[in-house]
């Protein structure tokens, strides 16, 4: 069932240990306490349940919407943009009909489209992922940013879009990620697609070989990526900010975060549960320390960025283990 | 009319320099057979070193030198891992990006307690060709990928490199030292791709911003491909790409001038050109170019 193997688990202590190590380093240049700063991350980034699971919501699903397609072998790095559809979609359609469930399927449905899009492009075109997905990321901040600010701005609160109305507001929405995580974990290892899309990541050879296409499984699985970080955006529209600021903060670096969040779930939905809770931890505790000792909240952004250069490395533990290994069993 | 054709041009000149020393520096990492997306993460990084050092000695060429030893540092970060330690090279280069973002705006704020920009600091003058005023490393940066041009396809170091990024295998057995070229390689890329983003600050802007980089560092990874790994054309493509950034500036000064309506939201559309024209060309272009075989494989011996 659950396969979590012992060089996962090592991988990921691993990487903690070195990015806490350098986070430490950098406090002490900048001239901040570190275990002040630490003790504030841990006591108020997770100490606020409610909070914790609303930000984890959104940080879940681009985080599948990674993982997904990593598994079939893509990089989706335009989480972000299939993010920021799905919120501007979902928020137009709450404005227009008043109602949830048209937004949440019109945003999902939006993030999906971008996501096969990306795939589309380097299954007929040949173009690398990660080029289209930054330069659709950019396309559409300041898409979103022009629409929100000129086309949708709300008249009475400055600087925001037109808020979603009362009736299509909504709570439990971590509950709804954590479903779709089930889901697709379910889909990946219990079904006939999944299985297929595993094989295409592996061995794009071997999936043709058994008789299916690995180009059709890196569409599908930019369609599902896509899909979560749409749903991503909606939920995050409809059940925690209800508005879009014109400078987009509120909607910006979670499909970045979402990657981080992937690889230190080891691409498996179950996983991803708790890599969500726990890097929405640092990064709410981020900005208690910034609240608290003036140390800036990208504090949490340099943590995630050691923590997912660590796990691109696991050659280096297993040759590090080898090496404990042989001496303890010279000794 | 001429003014006005004047003004495009200087600003192509100088949004086209950081594109053509990164593409040019990422052409010859790619060409050995490492992939590195954080150029983005190097211009940050040395965008807020040369902003930092400019600013406490006053002097932008030695803010430039250092912005090209933060690029060798993170190269010489990135040749380990992609190299030595067969560390999945788009992952690490993911994570550099987050990292030099983090790191540079921790910085920014604990020096400067400012969240969003820096002092302005010292820049390095224009040169003045008739009317027309152009920077500096605009020159250089055509030297450079005329250079590398020269070295890739005209020199036998040339084409040992360029062996390591197509058959790694066969190269070794021509006696070429493949980790060893590849980590020079990823080495030299990075220190180039950090004099684009040092000259960000002390060539162009002026000062350190949070957004200064913009997506620029994988508008470099375009041109890469655009050029079908080869520095001649990743000139012209940074001239091309570097056009669509002037025009976005451009344009709604222009409109605004023309029209007399004050443009603020609009902006932002226009500000999407460099971004969708990149992909448009990209998209047009890309069924033809062909990437080192080898390319983000890591090398390992039997």
């Amino acid at each position: 069932m659950l396969s979590v193997d012992r060089e996962s688990i090592l991988e990921v202590l691993m990487s903690l240990i070195i990015a806490f190590a350098v986070g430490t380093v950098v406090l002490v240049v900048l001239g901040y306490d570190p275990i002040r700063v630490y003790s504030i991350l841990f006591k108020y980034g997770y100490g606020n349940t409610d909070y914790l699971l609303k930000k984890s919501t959104p940080l879940l699903l681009t985080g599948l919407a990674f993982s997904v397609p990593a598994i079939a072998g893509v990089f989706n790095i335009g989480g972000e943009s299939q993010l920021y559809v799905g919120a501007i979609t979902a928020l137009l359609v709450a404005h227009y009909t008043g109602s949830a469930i048209p937004a949440v399927i019109i945003g999902t449905a939006a993030g999906a489209l971008l996501g096969l899009t990306i795939a589309a492009l380097r299954v007929y075109r040949n173009i690398n992922e990660v080029i289209t997905a930054i330069m659709l990321n950019w396309t559409f901040f300041y898409f979103i940013a022009y629409l929100v600010s000129a086309k949708y701005a709300n008249p009475k609160v400055p600087h925001e879009s037109v808020p979603v109305p009362p009736g299509a507001r909504i709570g439990g929405i971590f509950f709804i990620a954590v479903l779709t995580a089930l889901t697709y974990y379910y889909v990946l290892h219990f079904t006939e697609i999944g299985y297929k899309m595993r094989v295409s990541g592996v061995s794009p050879q071997s999936a043709r070989y058994a008789g299916f296409s690995p180009e059709k499984m890196v569409l599908t699985s930019m369609l599902l990526g896509g899909a979560a970080a749409g749903l991503g955006g909606a939920l995050l529209v409809l059940g925690a900010t209800y508005t879009i600021d014109t400078t987009l903060s509120a909607i910006y670096g979670i499909g970045f975060t979402g990657i981080g969040i992937g690889l230190l779930g080891r691409n498996n939905p179950v996983g991803i549960i708790f890599s969500s809770l726990f890097m929405s931890g640092l990064i709410i505790g981020g900005q208690w320390v910034e609240l608290k000792t003036g140390a800036p909240p990208e504090l949490a952004d340099t943590l995630i960025g050691v923590i997912v250069i660590a796990l691109a490395v696991p050659y280096a533990y297993r040759l590090l283990m080898k090496k404990v290994g042989q001496r303890g069993s010279a000794a | 009319m001429i003014d006005e054709i004047l003004v495009i041009l200087s600003n192509t000149l100088a949004s086209m320099v950081p594109l053509v020393l990164a593409g040019v520096g990422e052409i010859i990492t790619e060409r050995s057979g490492v992939v590195n997306i954080g150029l983005e993460g190097i211009f940050m990084a040395s965008a807020f070193t040369a902003a930092v050092v400019t600013f406490y000695t006053g002097n932008p060429y030695l803010g430039l030198l250092v912005g090209l030893l933060v690029g060798l540092l993170a190269g010489t970060l990135h040749g380990a891992i992609s190299v030595y330690l067969r560390g999945d090279q788009i992952i690490a280069g993911v994570g550099f990006n987050s990292l030099a973002y983090g790191l540079s705006l921790l910085g920014l704020v604990s020096l400067w307690h400012s969240h969003g920009s820096s002092p302005p600091v010292n820049k390095m003058p224009m040169l003045t060709v008739g009317r027309l005023s152009i920077p500096p490393l605009s020159i250089v940066a055509v030297l450079v990928g005329i250079i590398a041009w020269w070295w890739l396809y005209k020199t036998p170091s040339g084409l040992r490199l360029r062996a390591c990024g197509e058959d790694p295998r066969a190269a070794e057995a021509m006696g070429v030292n493949v980790n060893r070229t590849r980590f020079y390689a990823t080495v030299i890329g990075a220190g180039l791709t950090g004099l684009g983003g040092a000259y960000l600050v002390v060539g162009w802007i002026g000062q350190f911003t949070k957004f200064i980089s913009a997506g620029r560092g994988f508008i470099a990874l375009a041109n890469v491909a655009f050029s079908n790994w080869n520095p001649l054309m990743a000139i012209v493509g940074g001239i091309l790409f570097g056009l669509f950034d002037a025009l976005a500036i451009y344009a709604p000064i222009k409109i605004q001038e023309s029209t007399g309506r004050i443009i603020t939201a609009e902006s932002n559309l226009f500000r999407t050109i460099p971004y969708l024209a990149t992909l448009i060309v990209v998209t047009l272009i890309m069924k033809k170019v062909k990437a080192p075989r080898a390319l983000g494989k890591p090398y390992i011996k039997e």
